[in-house]
């Protein structure tokens, strides 16, 4: 073979040739004898292709095994174990394979995305042609950061993990042991939810707080996932948040309200305003969406809800007071 | 987006495997079938043509029928041992399940019976894997799901326009009438694209804020020439603003969440965003939910507007107490 191979072609050769070897192929065999090995330009480079390629076909699910041979107890050999390689037989319709077309698109831009794909073209080997479906409802869904494989594999191996966390109180970082329990999307983040041994209790971590990687610490095996896995979220616990709002405004948070608006509280000489009663699960998401109607809508209680719009209301005051950074 | 090394390695392993199954298909079929081109499919099979054992002599390599290639037909005539579909790797197992079940979870996708029977075979095909996904979950947001939602899916379906008041992100309520194109959600909220005749273009309008829904008689016109982006967000090319943002580490997920032209690191985690607007109350009501997360907005006018805002609300506020 003359011409240098692309990365994909040498990785087929490599599965090819594994695949057939009747009982192993060492590392310096397949450096002679595997297209595209022969290009790497010295024993480091050889190396690292190798260990690159081993990776990328165990993450694809080659089941790549390692054979030490009794004579030569040194010397590591490779086959492909092909009574593991197959699919399971499935018969996917031609509209089933059309709904997994549709879930390989949820994922934005993410890892997840890639390997759905790659799952959707598999499977895809498996019927004749596949029935694309239509829905009126498209489903995205934003994909986690890069540590999310790594707390997967964690959890998997039922292990705890180390990571460096920006608290989301305080903003300031610490380093939390966790046992990993689950990984959850909600809203507009990704979470982790475990046993933080640090504070010995169940914590939920955002993953894109999480700085830098996580690694797996201690033992496999060694977290016990509780009984009756908790809910991944506290059971939905609504709060009833009482409002003034100017008349004719906020239509978006009036159509969410409970009961008819009462009118008229004109107090200290203020405009009139209409009270509107409104039920949230998530305070602080209401609070957000709050504070952007400004003076339109004032929160009379609870002071908890209060409290949160008027602090993102201050700090945006101040805005005025600071300079372009660099500037002062 | 550039299509990786491992990504074409699973579609070369898959067309052995495919072809294996059904000798005599065209070209133009497995490229569908794929979703590649019909150029990209005879690359493949170029690179099957000359792939095999060790050695490489003729014997070694996987074969087609050179005839049918010549008519734009594929016949594998030598599989060389790789017709067997390979296994799916666990992250694959997880991403397609965990966006599966997303999908059976979702209003106006997941009532379908062939959702669930999916469902099943790929927790089937999927063997040991599917163990991974039962750690994974997407949450979907009950209070979204409102009785608008129902009505806006019969009017896709039965290509019906729709009359609807809205109020949008500057408070301001209108009515419009439009052709549904379809609803798109990220799980926490629903976004209907339609071709508004006010407007006269495409617009997305949140459902959470449209305030009335009538499923009109007349017929909605196609609109064929109409091409998605897939997010979630407005058009930006007509901005009228770029708008410098400087945030705390914590509102890291702007950065995730909004379509941002230019991102600075600015250290400690802090970090600055550049955002194109195309709505001034759009800026205000991020701003705003940020709160304390926002360190600095330029240009200056824009910044000195949102803390008058700001200033303004505080007053209603120690008015009222």
């Amino acid at each position: 073979m003359s011409a240098r191979l692309d990365a994909a072609e040498r990785l087929l050769a490599l599965v090819i040739a594994l695949s057939h070897t009747p009982h192993r192929m060492t590392k310096a065999q397949i450096r002679a004898n595997v297209a595209g090995y022969a290009d790497a330009s010295s024993d480091a480079a050889f190396e690292r292709m190798f260990e690159r390629d081993k990776d990328a076909l165990r993450a694809l699910g080659v089941p790549l095994t390692t054979v030490t041979d009794s004579t030569h107890e040194d010397d590591v050999g490779y086959r492909i174990d092909t009574s593991e390689y197959a699919l399971p037989a499935v018969d996917f319709t031609p509209a089933e394979i059309g709904v997994l077309s549709l879930a390989a698109e949820v994922w934005q831009d993410s890892s997840l995305a890639a390997q759905a794909r790659r799952g959707l073209t598999k499977l895809r080997a498996t019927t004749p042609h596949a029935q694309d479906l239509e829905p009126a409802t498209a489903l995205r869904v934003r994909g986690p950061g890069d540590v999310f494989e790594t707390l997967l594999e964690a959890i998997m191996a039922r292990q705890p993990v180390r990571f460096d966390y920006r608290a989301a109180s305080t903003g300031s970082t610490a380093r939390r042991t966790v046992e990993p329990w689950r990984l959850y999307a909600k809203d507009r983040g990704w979470y982790l939810v475990g046993f933080d041994r640090d504070r010995q209790a169940e914590r939920h971590f955002r993953l894109s707080r999480i700085i830098g990687r996580a690694r797996r610490t201690g033992e496999a095996g060694e977290v016990a996932l509780p009984e009756g896995m908790p809910p991944t979220t506290a059971a939905a616990h609504r709060t009833r948040v009482r409002l003034a709002v100017l008349p004719g405004r906020a239509a978006a948070l009036r159509a969410r309200a409970v009961g008819e608006p009462a009118h008229d509280t004109a107090a200290n000489g203020g405009p009139r305003r209409d009270i509107v009663e409104l039920d949230t699960a998530d305070p602080d998401l209401l609070a957000e969406e709050i504070a952007g109607y400004g003076a339109a809508v004032v929160v009379l209680h609870p002071p908890e809800v209060r409290d949160n719009v008027l602090r993102r209301l201050h700090a945006v005051a101040e805005l005025a007071a600071i300079g372009v950074r660099g500037e002062g | 987006m550039a299509e990786t090394s491992v990504d074409r390695l699973v579609r070369l392993l898959a067309l052995v495997a495919y072809l294996d199954d059904h000798p005599g298909v065209s070209v133009t079929q497995v490229a569908e079938h794929f979703g590649v081109s019909e150029a990209q499919v005879l690359t493949d099979v170029d690179t099957l043509w000359v792939s095999g054992t060790p050695g490489y002599q003729h014997t070694d390599l996987i074969d087609f029928s050179a005839d049918d290639r010549e008519r734009n037909i594929l016949t594998l005539v030598e599989p060389q041992g790789m017709d067997t579909p390979l296994r799916l790797g666990a992250g694959e197992a997880v991403a397609l399940l965990v966006a599966l079940r997303s999908l059976a979870d979702t209003p106006g996708i997941g009532e379908q019976a062939v959702v669930v029977s999916a469902l099943e075979k790929l927790t089937a095909a999927a063997g040991g894997a599917a163990e991974a996904a039962g750690a994974v979950e997407v949450h979907t947001d009950p209070s979204s799901m409102t009785g608008h939602l129902e009505l806006i899916g019969d009017a896709i379906e039965q290509r019906r326009q729709l009359r609807l008041r809205y109020v949008s992100a500057a408070d301001e309520t209108s009515e419009r009438t439009a052709d549904p194109i379809r609803l798109l959600t990220d799980s926490h909220r629903y976004f209907l694209h339609a071709w508004c005749y006010r407007a006269q273009g495409v617009r997305q309008f949140r459902v959470d804020r449209i305030l009335d829904l009538e499923v009109l008689s007349t017929p909605a016109q196609d609109h064929p020439d109409i091409t998605f982006t897939d997010s979630p967000n407005p058009e930006l090319s007509q901005a009228r603003w770029r708008v410098r943002l400087e945030l705390a580490s914590r509102a890291r997920w702007v950065a995730e969440h909004v379509p941002v032209a230019e991102l600075e690191e600015l250290g400690e985690g802090d970090f600055a965003v550049h955002v194109d607007v195309l709505d001034l109350s759009w800026l205000r009501n991020l701003v705003l939910a940020l709160g304390p997360d926002v360190l600095g907005v330029e240009p200056e006018d824009i910044r000195r507007d949102l803390a008058r805002y700001a200033r303004d609300a505080v007053a209603a506020y120690d008015e009222l107490s």
